[in-house]
Order: C-alpha cells, then structure tokens, then sequence
C-alpha cells in the first residue's frame, strides 16, 4: 500500500526531522545552556514542563581498537566475544561488535557515526528526536530549551499566543475556548459576544444588565463609586468630561445621576434636558442654542438679536408685529433705531414735525398737539388762542410725554 | 380770488424761491417736495409741479393757498399731502382719486366741506382735519368709507354728532374730536377694536356709550382724554381714577341703568361756552 502525504495539508514530523537539518544538529551542539526549569506549570491547568532530564552530548565515534587482549573484551550489547581481526567499536570504554554498535531503536548504523545517549541507551539524531525532543505545534521546528506543553501539543513559549490577540501566553496563562488557546480577556468578550452581550473591561465577566461606559471601554457598575458622594454606581451613571470640549477621555470622571444633575451643567429651559455645547443665557434661563426660539413663529434665534416682552422672546419681526413698533407715517416694522413719544413710534427717516415735515432728531425740542409732535418754529405760528388752549390742557394731562 | 392781484407784487420774489425749490428737486430727482413757509399763495407759482410724477412727498405748509387745482391729482406716486395752516375753503373732487395718498394734512385751514366722494380716497391711512369749520352735514355721505385710516383728526371743528358710520372704520386706532361742540356719542365707537388713542376733551358731552367699555384701553400705548366736559357727577368722581376706573364704571350695570334712565330724559343739551368766532379758520378769504 501506498501512501502519500501532502506536506502542505499535514506536516508530518517525519519529514521535519530529516536529518539533512544540519542546522539543527548546530544548535544542539552549539546549545550548551541547561534547560530553564523555572517555569512554574503549577499555575497552569493544561501547561506542563517535560524535557529530557538530561542533554546528552552528541558522542562522536571512537576509535577502533585492535590487537587487544581479546580474552577479555566482550560486546557490551550481545555479550560474545569479538574475533580477532574484527573491528572493535570503543565508546567510553565500552566495546561493541560494529554490527552491535547501532541506534537502540532503530538498529541500525550511526549516520556520520553521530549518536545520542539516554538512559545508556544509544540513540540515533532521527530515532532521538522522535523520542525525547518535542515539536513545536505552529512552527514545526523542535523546541529547544524551554517546552510549552499545552492544547495537547508542544510549543516554544514564542509561538504559544492568544489567537484572537497574539499575545504570548507563556506568562499569562490561557484558557481552552472552543478549541482556540485565548487570554482570559478574549475569552471572556469572546463568551460576551456569543451571548450578544459586553464583558467588563476589569473583571472580564459578562454583563447581564446594562454596562457602565467609561473612557471608552465597558463595565460592570459596581466596579466604580461616585466621584463626588461616593455610592457605588449603577448604570444611571454619568461621565463627565472635565475639560469640555477635549475628545482625550483620560480625565473622564463618573458620576452618579443625582450628584451630576446637581453638578451645575445647565438645564434647557425648553427640553428641561442638560446643555452639553454652547449655552445661550436669556430671560434668566438656560437653553440649547437650538431650542432658544421666537414665541411666535418658533424659528431659533441662532445668535440673532431677540426682543423680550413679558418674559418671551419674539425675533424682530414678530416682536413689531405683536407689539405695534410700526412707525406712524409709513407704518412699516422699525428695523433700525425707533423714536418713541407720546405712544408712538417713528423710524429715523420719519422723525419730523407733523405740521412741516421737518425732520427732528433725539436733541431737537418738540412741543404736543394732540400727541403729535410739532417743532417750536410751528408752534409759534399756531394761533394764540390755541396756544392758550394747549397750554391749558397740559394741566389735565396726566402723563407727559417722554422720548426715547 | 377778486383781490388777487393786490397780493401778487409781494408775491413775485418769493415765487423764484419755490421755483428753485422745484428745480433742484427736478435736478437731482429729489421725490420729496419742501415747501414750507414759502409764501405761496396759488399753484401758478409752482410751474411743472403736476408734471413731477416721481414725487411722493409735498410739504405746503404755512403758505396762503386758497385753492388747490385738480391737476395735483396728476401726481400719481404722491403718498403724503401736507396742507397745514394756509387758506384752503374747499378742495378739489380729485383728490379722492389719488391711488397712493396715504397722508393728508389739511389742518388750520378754513374748510367748510369736503369735497364729494373724498371717502373713496383708497389709500388714506392719516387724515388731519384739525382747526377748520366742520360739522357733521359737511362730510360727504360716503365719508365713513375711509376703511384705511388708522387717524382722523377733527379736533378744533364743529362736529355736534357724530356719525354712528364711524362705527365703518375698522383700522381707526386713533380718533381726536377735541375742542367740538359733540353732546353725544354713537354706541357704534365701541366697534373700533382697533382705537387706543381718544381725545374728547373740551366738548359738550355728560355721558359715555357703555358699548366703549368694550374696547381695551389697557395697553401704555393707550390713551383716553375726557376733561373740560359737563359730564355726569358719577363719571366726574371716577375721572380722578384714571381711564382704567372710569372703563370699569361703564361696564357696570348700575352705570348702564343710569345711561339707559338718562338717554330717556331727552334732557337738552348743555348750552355752548365757547365763543369760536374768533378762530383763524372763520376768516374769510376776501378780508
């Protein structure tokens, strides 16, 4: 039967462990160093450390002894004899027949007369590796030095990584998830995400209720207590950036709801909702600049001037139309300065004397006729009777008229 | 107009001074006219002026006009007409057919009438009438038609009734019968919604229609003069109370049953106490 093995589908060991690797062979003579025992497998439940107990040093073939006493010489594998003229294998003062001198496993023949020795037991480099040195589970080379034995395989402590994160686990340890190796924190959002829910970021358990966000990252609430009056948080919870304004959340502080709606941030006079951005200060309230608004035609101010009557704020043109600042001789709205007197408004084009037309400013004096404005020069051409009459009725006036 | 020539001699300086008026006006396209003080005393003085159509604005006061053409009625774009103080008997029918008329000046000038269908002015907002020698059977019949005017001014005249048509004019907000000789007031005054400013004072009347209660005279832009009228002691006493007291007053019913028992007396008027005779505007233009 034939079998074929497509390296590329199934590394095979076999094939890795051809011998032409001599650059393996170099590093093993090269790697004096004794194992590293100090890794601690007690903390870890699928971790072990096993590597040979011993190093054995890659003998080299001794000479072959001739002409010896041969009464005396026996073969330390078979027992018999050697013939004379035989060729003697001599290894630390042992003797082989050459047919007995062979790899203990695989009885045959040293290549290049290189052996490894364990347990008196004389392997060849093949026969060893496949014996004692473990194979690394990603890689595929032998592990040197220190073994990480974990997910029923060997591995170098470099090649054993979370396979969500690619940290090394030697130091961290792992946990078995669905068959991957992973850290305890990709475990933990990897459980999380199956269950469509968030693992807190400091405890790595999964959140039932609703999480607790904070610079960034999710967790359970009782793991924080309020910045200012200590309770330990619920999800209710605020974060409060401290400099407004930043997007660094580093100097983000939480909260608990009632400390943080306490905290100053202003109200919206409109939504009774916090003001986050721009505040706009008017009729003594708070308000989003999009909720500061006409109480006539709703439309936001967004920074244009406003009038206030009565508490309410109106925008120019409504505020003329609902309270009458329309000038008296081209009754249109008054957009710029207004002259009022004797409850009456005048745009600064039709400030004049109502007898002449004479335009008059703030400065110029102006007497009353029948709350109309008349300059002093018409005023003396009225006549004196009616003057007289004038005169008189300001004694019954109540108000006197004033300019603004 | 018999003696007009006597008046022409002083007249021919000033003439030139109008003139250059109009012509720096015509210059520079000016739509407003001053003309004030000029010593006019007819429109002959003014050569061209109905043919400057562009302007909107003609100021005449204290001038001695005694008559206005009906070719002003040419200035189509005219919106304000200023009259005050000159020597004007009548005006001419045209003038109700000026479309953009907005603001009539006519006072202290010697009218005895108003022309026929000036009501049908259609743009009249501002119509001051004050100090002539009006009364009730000198307004045109159809003179309650002014739906636009938001003033009319008729104090100093001599209005004994007014009209329940004023009652029509819905955009009144201000009314000035000062210095009449009215003795009563039609009920139809409350229907001027609109009306904040009142001057009755100096006239003939003892009581106020309840029906004024309805209108609010509450706002500061308000204004009610009832002083120097031989009203009925409970209005006298509420006068020191202020318009508010007094508006409160003849809404009540105790009020309403005193106007109801004093309107059926049929009391005679109060006699008149003001001697007019001497007023500016009963000279007559030949003197």
């Amino acid at each position: 039967m034939k079998s074929y093995r497509d390296p590329n589908l199934s590394p095979s060991p076999i094939e890795i462990l051809s011998l032409d690797h001599s650059a393996l062979y170099k590093r093993r003579t090269r790697d004096e160093k004794q194992f590293d025992h100090s890794f601690a497998s007690d903390d870890y439940e699928d971790l072990s450390d096993d590597v040979p107990k011993q190093k054995p040093p890659p003998i080299k073939p001794h000479n072959v002894v001739k002409n010896m006493s041969l009464s005396n010489m026996y073969c330390s594998r078979c027992g018999d004899g050697f013939e004379p003229q035989e060729k003697i294998v001599n290894s630390s003062g042992e003797l082989w027949h050459t047919q007995c001198f062979v790899c203990a496993q695989c009885f045959r023949p040293f290549p290049d007369g290189t052996f490894y020795e364990f347990e008196n037991r004389k392997y060849c480099e093949y026969d060893f590796h496949m014996l004692f040195a473990p194979c690394c589970g990603k890689c595929g080379e032998f592990v040197i030095g220190r073994v990480i034995k974990a997910m029923n395989a060997n591995w170098h402590p470099g090649c054993f990584r979370c396979e969500m994160c690619n940290k090394e686990l030697a130091e961290l340890g792992f946990v078995r998830y669905h068959g991957q190796a992973l850290c305890y924190e990709c475990k933990a959002s990897a459980k999380a995400s199956a269950l469509n829910k968030h693992s807190c970021f400091k405890c790595h358990g999964i959140i039932d209720d609703k999480p607790l966000r904070f610079r960034g990252e999710v967790y359970h609430p009782y793991h924080f207590n309020c910045t200012a009056c200590g309770v330990e948080l619920n999800s209710d919870a605020r974060e409060v950036k401290n400099r407004p304004g930043i997007t660094a959340n580093e100097q983000n502080e939480l909260y608990c709801l009632r400390c943080h709606d306490k905290m100053g941030v202003p109200i919206c006079g409109a939504c009774r909702r916090p003001i986050e951005e721009r505040v706009v200060t008017a009729l003594g309230k708070h308000w989003h600049v999009e909720h500061f608004v006409c109480a006539k035609c709703e439309k936001p101010f967004l920074g244009h001037r406003h009038y206030e009557k009565k508490g309410l704020a109106y925008c120019e043109t409504h505020y003329h139309q609902l309270f009458g600042n329309l000038c008296f001789v081209c009754n249109q709205v008054i957009a710029g300065d207004v002259f009022t007197a004797m409850n009456k408004a005048w745009c600064v084009h039709h400030f004049a004397c109502s007898l002449c037309d004479q335009k008059m400013t703030q400065k110029t004096k102006f007497y009353e006729f029948d709350l109309k404005p008349v300059c002093k020069k018409c005023y003396e051409k009225l006549p004196a009777e009616l003057k007289r009459r004038l005169r008189k009725a300001l004694e019954f006036a109540p108000k006197s008229p004033s300019t603004t | 107009m018999d003696k007009a020539p006597v008046s022409c001699l002083p007249t021919t300086p000033k003439m030139s001074k109008a003139k250059k008026v109009l012509d720096d006006a015509r210059e520079i396209q000016n739509p407003e006219l001053d003309l004030c003080d000029k010593g006019i005393v007819t429109f002959e003085e003014l050569p061209g002026l109905f043919n400057m159509k562009n302007i909107t604005r003609l100021t005449l006061s204290h001038n001695k006009i005694r008559n206005v053409p009906g070719g002003l009625a040419n200035l189509v774009n005219l919106e304000i007409l200023n009259l005050f103080n000159n020597y004007l008997e009548e005006l001419p029918m045209s003038i109700s057919s000026m479309p953009k008329l907005r603001i009539l000046n006519l006072g202290m000038n010697r009218l005895n009438s108003l022309p026929r269908g000036f009501g049908a002015c259609p743009a009249l907002e501002v119509l001051d009438l004050t100090y002539n020698n009006l009364h009730e059977g000198a307004l045109p019949n159809n003179f309650f038609m002014l739906e636009t005017l938001r003033a009319l001014y008729l104090g100093d005249n001599d209005f004994e009734i007014l009209s329940p048509e004023i009652g029509q004019l819905k955009n009144l907000q201000i009314l000035v019968l000062r210095d009449n000789e009215l003795t009563e007031l039609p009920k139809e005054l409350g229907e001027l919604t609109r009306l904040r400013e009142l001057h009755l004072q100096a006239n003939r009347l003892t009581l106020l229609p309840p029906e004024l209660g309805n209108l609010d005279f509450t706002s500061d832009k308000s204004e009610v003069k009832l002083h120097l009228n031989p009203w009925v002691a409970p209005i006298s006493d509420q006068l020191q109370g202020g318009i508010v007291r007094i508006m409160e007053y003849i809404r009540s019913d105790t009020y309403k049953f005193l106007y109801k028992r004093q309107m059926s007396l049929n009391a005679p008027p109060p006699p008149k106490t003001v001697d007019k005779s001497k007023k500016l505007s009963r000279q007559r233009n030949a003197s």
